[in-house]
Parts: structure tokens; sequence; C-alpha cells
């Protein structure tokens, strides 16, 4: 947070879209601090402009997945976003809902599909620390008792690599990264159903190496390196049965 | 013979769990909410699933709530929460006189509680202050505060219970007899008005309960108290840590995936729909967390902001008012009937919240139905999605 | 519930994998990869279209060879060559990290295989300009 309090003048762009009606942009010019987040700018606008907005928030810390949207075309999980970071004094911020979902209202989009794909391949929220954390292989236990320690998942499911992903942009069948990312962290071994599921057409071989799930994702998933290291595991797999 | 019609206004904590307690119980609910699920305070609370040991002392019968429902909670909806446990931690000669009040009170509250040397504290958690003097290990845990509501919002669902979210209450339909019959409703997806009839209105809008009895004319002692949350980049503990005194400012750092959240602080508002973060509020964050974990002065912050406490009031400021909860039935209150505000509570006793609530509002009606809620495990929250008819 | 479909024809979607504004470098190679691959199977089909045409003999040959060497054509066969040199190299990376190896330095394998795709270039350019 800046000492001098400084304020800076902001023009927002938001997309707007009610019911059947073609979509369109309002603007709204906002006083805000750098230091602030985006998120907390489109509550404003909310609470003070314009009561028919409607976009989805709820943790304002980067654990729900909630407030992915698209800041000046890029995606950004809106409540870590600061606004120092993506527009400057007097600049203007285009604000729309995430890609490759449909729109329900201006920036809430639909994810059931989404949620559906992920029970599917059954990613894990809650999960033994050493499973997620990428780290030196130690399990992460209590000393006293033994009990390994639990952790919420680095995935919260916010979407904003799927929105990414161009791949995804063109062929709606394609599973997606954080689907696929799901599916290697729960693991081809506790779940065997998962090797049909991601070793097709619109799973693992559909990815195209663009890397920018990885390059958007908030929350150190690495979806890219999840898919490539799955693609591994399954090829291993396939080449065990046809020699076995 | 058809359903008993509830109508719960408040997507939040109080109004998911009361929606999962009566659907259970046979009753066709509908949930509105002006914004998505836990767009409120119950999105952005801490997290902490509480042992109860932070009202031990001063609180007994909130602790004893906590207590009985961190259970609960851990058995019915493991699938968001981190179930480490919690540190209270003494720095100071003040924390350690708190100390022996705190054995007492945990013992009284049944709070199972187990005292550690400072040496075994840091090796459980070596990113403690290495100048702690007392630590006990308390059942505390850290929850994902949305997937907590949606796992109770999709067990509702998944018996029938009907979500309208961004649909704002713009007034309550009274009858002849001036009692509740419905509401008056402007979804905001669509910009389409309606109305919506049902033999009960609950009024679970916690902190906001105020604007909605004020649609009847009738007013709760609602004392909206928000405090301010930092989350730093580094998951600097699997514990919860709490500071061992009593209440007090920013005594509480949670883990929560790969960050630490401290909170909180605590003063009034008037305005509930857009609380800013205040500077100084952050910078006391920052300095009273890294006196429990010293590194989180060398951590990014990642974000700050701001939530509302929905604290019940009758004199005392915002710490020593209960944090316990109370369901009102404005015909006992205000002659109004048809209406049962209920607010008040902690995210963690939000099953008992709804257990009170489903209570009163069957005692109303008429219908015996007794509360299942302690032993039903909830569904996965992602349900709450995959069901058909929503956002 | 209302949803409507993606807000855009499969044509629209599918250009905007050409859009690399606020994408980072994967976007790029991406691009790059699929701009060279549709060059690259231009330059193929046109070069079978040639081969027809020469097999009708002697003459066409001479006049194909005459047409050639000016500075367009030659121009032309250039890019190919970049294109030929890009698409290989980055696609020497795509086959790498598809089966997990060098993920975590695929931005730096990138440059680095860039770069000798374009000293490869220009080496190539030189030595066809000057001959």
């Amino acid at each position: 947070m800046s000492t001098t309090k400084t304020k800076w003048n902001v023009n927002f762009k938001v997309y707007r879209k009610k019911g059947q009606n073609p979509s369109h942009y309002d603007q709204f010019t906002l006083e805000v601090d750098p230091d602030e987040y985006v998120l907390d700018a489109i509550e404003r606008i909310w609470a003070f402009h314009d009561r028919s907005l409607t976009f989805r928030h709820a943790c304002h810390h980067s654990t729900c997945g909630a407030c992915g949207m698209l800041v000046n075309g890029v995606e950004k999980l809106s409540c870590i976003t600061y606004i120092r970071d993506v527009v400057e004094d007097g600049g203007t911020l285009v604000i729309d809902p995430m890609r490759n979902f449909p729109v329900v209202s201006d920036l809430v989009v639909d994810m059931s599909l989404f949620f559906d794909r992920l029970e599917m391949v059954g990613q894990r929220q809650v999960v033994p620390v050493s499973d997620e954390t990428i780290g030196d292989g130690k399990k992460a236990q209590s000393p006293t008792n033994g009990k390994e320690y639990l952790r919420l998942s680095d995935c919260i499911e916010c979407g904003l690599c799927i929105s990414a992903c161009p791949i995804a942009a063109t062929n709606p069948d394609y599973l997606g990264p954080a689907i696929l990312a799901g599916a290697q962290q729960n693991g081809l071994d506790r779940k065997p159903e998962l090797l049909q599921i991601v070793d097709q057409e619109n799973g693992l071989w559909r990815c195209h190496s663009v890397y920018e799930c990885t390059a958007v994702c908030p929350s150190n998933v690495d979806p890219a390196w999840r898919i490539m290291d799955l693609r591994r595991q399954v090829t291993a797999q396939r080449l065990k049965r046809l020699f076995r | 013979m058809s359903k008993p019609k509830a109508i719960i206004i408040g997507a939040g904590f109080t109004g998911v769990a009361t929606a999962h307690d009566l659907a259970l119980r046979g009753f066709d609910i509908t949930v509105v909410d002006r914004g998505p699920i836990a767009n409120g305070t119950s999105g952005r609370t801490h997290g902490l699933l509480h042992s109860g040991g932070r009202y031990a002392v001063n609180d007994k019968e909130s602790a004893i709530e906590c207590i009985e429902e961190n259970t609960i909670l851990r058995k019915i909806v493991p699938g968001v929460i981190e179930p480490n446990g919690g540190l209270f931690v003494a720095i100071n000669e003040s924390d350690m006189a708190y100390g022996e009040d705190f054995i007492e009170g945990c013992e009284a509250c049944h709070i199972p509680i187990e005292e550690l040397t400072p040496q075994q504290a840091l090796r459980l958690e070596p990113n403690l202050n290495p100048n702690i003097l007392a630590a006990f290990l308390v059942p505390d845990g850290t929850f994902d505060p949305l997937r907590l509501a949606m796992a109770f919002a999709a067990t509702a669902k998944s018996n029938g219970a009907k979500f309208k979210l961004y649909t704002e209450v713009t007034g309550l339909i009274l009858n002849g007899q001036g009692n509740v019959t419905g509401i008056k409703v402007w979804d905001r997806t669509n910009d389409e008005r309606y109305e919506i009839y049902g033999d009960i209105v609950v009024n679970a809008t916690g902190a906001w309960v105020g604007e909605i009895t004020a649609m009847a004319g009738v007013d709760v002692p609602i004392r909206p108290t928000p405090g301010v949350m930092v989350a730093f980049d580094q998951r600097l503990t699997h514990h919860a840590i709490n500071r061992l005194n009593k209440p007090g400012d920013g005594d509480i750092v949670l883990p929560q995936r790969q960050m630490v959240v401290v909170g909180t602080t605590s003063f009034e508002v008037q305005d509930l729909d857009y609380v800013p973060v205040i500077e100084d509020h952050v910078k006391l964050m920052l300095e009273r967390g890294a006196e429990l974990l010293p590194a989180i002065k060398n951590t990014n912050m990642r974000g700050a902001y701001m939530a509302t406490r929905p604290l019940l009031g009758s004199g005392g400021s915002g710490r020593s008012i209960s944090r316990t909860f109370k369901c009102f039935d404005h015909k006992e209150t205000h002659g109004i009937d048809g209406l049962v505000t209920i607010t008040g509570g902690k995210a963690t006793t939000l099953r008992a919240m709804a257990e009170k609530t489903a209570d009163v509002v069957c005692e109303k009606l008429n219908i015996s139905a007794a509360c299942t809620t302690k032993e039903v495990p909830l569904i996965s929250y992602r349900e709450f999605y995959r069901l058909p008819n929503n956002y | 519930m209302m949803s409507e479909p993606s807000r855009k024809s499969g044509i629209s979607q599918a250009i905007r994998w050409f859009d690399p504004r606020g994408r980072d470098i994967g976007t790029i190679a991406f691009i790059l990869n699929r701009i060279t691959a549709l060059g690259l199977t231009f330059y193929l089909f046109l070069h079978l279209i040639v081969l027809g045409q020469l097999a009708q003999g002697a003459e066409a040959y001479d006049g194909f060879l005459a047409t050639i060497r000016s500075p367009i054509y030659i121009f032309g066969e250039l890019l190919v060559i970049a294109a030929g040199l890009y698409h290989g190299l980055n696609g020497i990376r795509v086959g790498l990290t598809s089966f997990g190896i060098a993920v975590p330095q695929q931005k730096k394998l990138f440059y680095w295989l860039l770069a000798i795709a374009v000293l490869g270039s220009l080496i190539f350019g030189i030595r066809m300009f000057t001959a």
C-alpha cells in the first residue's frame, strides 16, 4: 500500500450482457488507489455506479477461484491483480468475462461443464502436502503422531487456463488444461479409469504446447507441465502393456 | 401432500446451511441472493475451523458451540478442510498470564488441548517466533470458505432446493394482516422482476439483516463489524497459529493453500455494501502476524480485503459482544408472521445456526421433523454446478 | 438458467489463435509454428505443381531455371528455408516437451532454437544472394 495515498483516474470499459440483448461495453471512470486490486474497483462500480452489474467473487484472496476475468485481454484473478500492474494513471481497463465459457450475464460465465469434468477426473481439493507441493519429496507430517499434513490443493478451479488456451477456444470437446492437470494430480494409480479418460484425441493429445495455461495460472499449478508429465506416464503405461 | 415452501434470503453460510436442513426436513426451498454463493461476509471469512479455544475464557457459550460443530464439520464435509490442528502461542508475559485461564476455560468447554514446550512447538512449526514461551495444541483447522458454502448448497440442491442467484430482494410482500407471504425480486441477470410466494421467509442475510427487516418496518439489533484480512504468498505454517491472549487484532494466522492469512481487526460501519481496505489495518496485520511468524516480514503480500461480521449488538464493543447467534421470530418481536431472521454466529457454527432456524420454522408451521444434519455427509461441492438449473 | 453458446463462430475463434496480444512467448512459438506449417505446405503444393509441369520436357525445365534465378524467387526460397529451420527446430522443442523432457526450460529452449533458426537463415541468405 502506498504511503502517500496517490489516486489515479482510470477508465473501466466493462462487458455487459443481459438476457438475449446484444452485448456492449459500459464506461465508468473511477478514482482508484494504484495499490488496490481490480476486483475492488469492480465492486465499487457495482456498489456506487451500477447495481445491475453481475460478477462472481467470494474470498478476495485467491483461494476460491471465483473472480477470474479478462483484464485488457489477459486472464487475471482480479482479487490479487494490482491496478498498478495493469494500467497507468489516466489509462483504460477493459474488463471481459473469461473466454471459452458461455456467458450467463455480464462477467458471470457458465462453468457447469468445467466442474463436471473436474469431478470426472477427480481432482482432489484436499491432498497430502507432499503430494501437492512439488518439493523435496519428503512427507510433511506431524513429528508427534506421524499424521500426514493435508492442505487445499493449488488448483482453485478458476478456469483462467481454459480461457487462455487456443485449443479450448476452437474445440469445446477438448478437456482442457485444468482438467488434465487435475487428472495428473489425482493420479493414474489412484484412479485407473483416468487412462481412458485422458488418453484420447480430445484429452492429452489435443494439447499443442502453447503453454499459455501455465503462463496465466494464478495458483502455481503449472498445468502444461502436468499435461506433459501425464503424457509421459500414459505412454509408459501403454508401452508396458504392449510388451507384456 | 404438498411440501411447505420456504424462501431463504441469503446464500451465505447461514442461508445454504438452512436450505440444507430444511430440504432434508421435506421443505420446498428457494434460496435467493443478490450475488453469487458466499459473496458477502461468508466468502471472505478468515477460514478458521474454530476449536473454540479463542472463546474458552470470555465467551464459553460460543466456545462450546465451536468445538461441537468443529467435530461435526470434520465428519460431514472433510473435502474442504485442512485439518492440521492449531497452536496457541505465548510471546510475552501477558500471554503467559492468560495461560492459566486458557487451560481452565478449555477444560470447562471440553476442548482437547495439549501443552507443548517451546522446543516441541518449534519442531512442529519451524517458522514460529523462536522466542515463544509456551504453546498449546488445539483441534483448529482451515476451511475453504466458498467450497464449504457450496457443499451445503449442493446437498440442498440435490434434495430439491432451488437457487436464484444474482437475484435481489427489492421488497417483502405483506398480506392484509401485515404478515409476510413472499418477496419481490429483481433478477439481475436478465433485468426481470417478479414475485416469489412461500409459507415462510427466512432472512439469512448476515450483516445485512437489518436492510431486509426494514422492508417490513422492523429492526434487529445487528452491529455490522468489519475487519481486515491480509494474505501472504508463502505457506509458512501447517497449523493455525493463535496468540495466547484475549481476542485482539491480528492474533490469528491461518494456512490456506500456498498462503498464510493474517486477521483481523474490528470496527463499526454503516455502509455495508463496500468497505474499503484501511491501510493502517493492513500494516497492523503485517506487524502482528510477524510477531507469530517472523518470516511474514519477508513475504510478498498477495491480497488484502475486508469482511463484515454480523455481530448481535447489546452494549459492549465489537470484541466483547458474544459471538453466538440468535434466531428472531418476528411474530414474537413485532407481531409480523411469516418472517424469521437468523444472524450473528460464526462460520464454524453454520450448521447449528441452521438447525436452530429450521426448528423455529418447523414449530411455526406446525411441522414435526427432526434435524438430521449432524449425521448426513455433504455431497461434493462441485455438484452445485453440475446439478441443473443454476449458474 | 440461461446459457448461450460461446460468443463467436468457429472461424473467428480459429483466427483468434493468430492474435498474440497479451499472450506469453509460448503463444508466439505456436503462432509461428502454424504459420510456417501453412507456408511449408503451400510450398510443397507449389513444388508438386512445378514438378508436374517439368515432366513436360527439357524446354520447360530450362525456362523454369531462368525464372527462378530472379531475386524474388531466391527470396521466396530463403523464406522456405527459414520456415523449415524454424519449424524443424521448434518441432524438436515441441517433441521433447511433449513427453515431459525439459518442460520447465521450454522458454529458454525456444529462445536458443529461435536464435539458431535466425542464424541459419542469415547464413543461407548470405550464401544465396552472393552466389
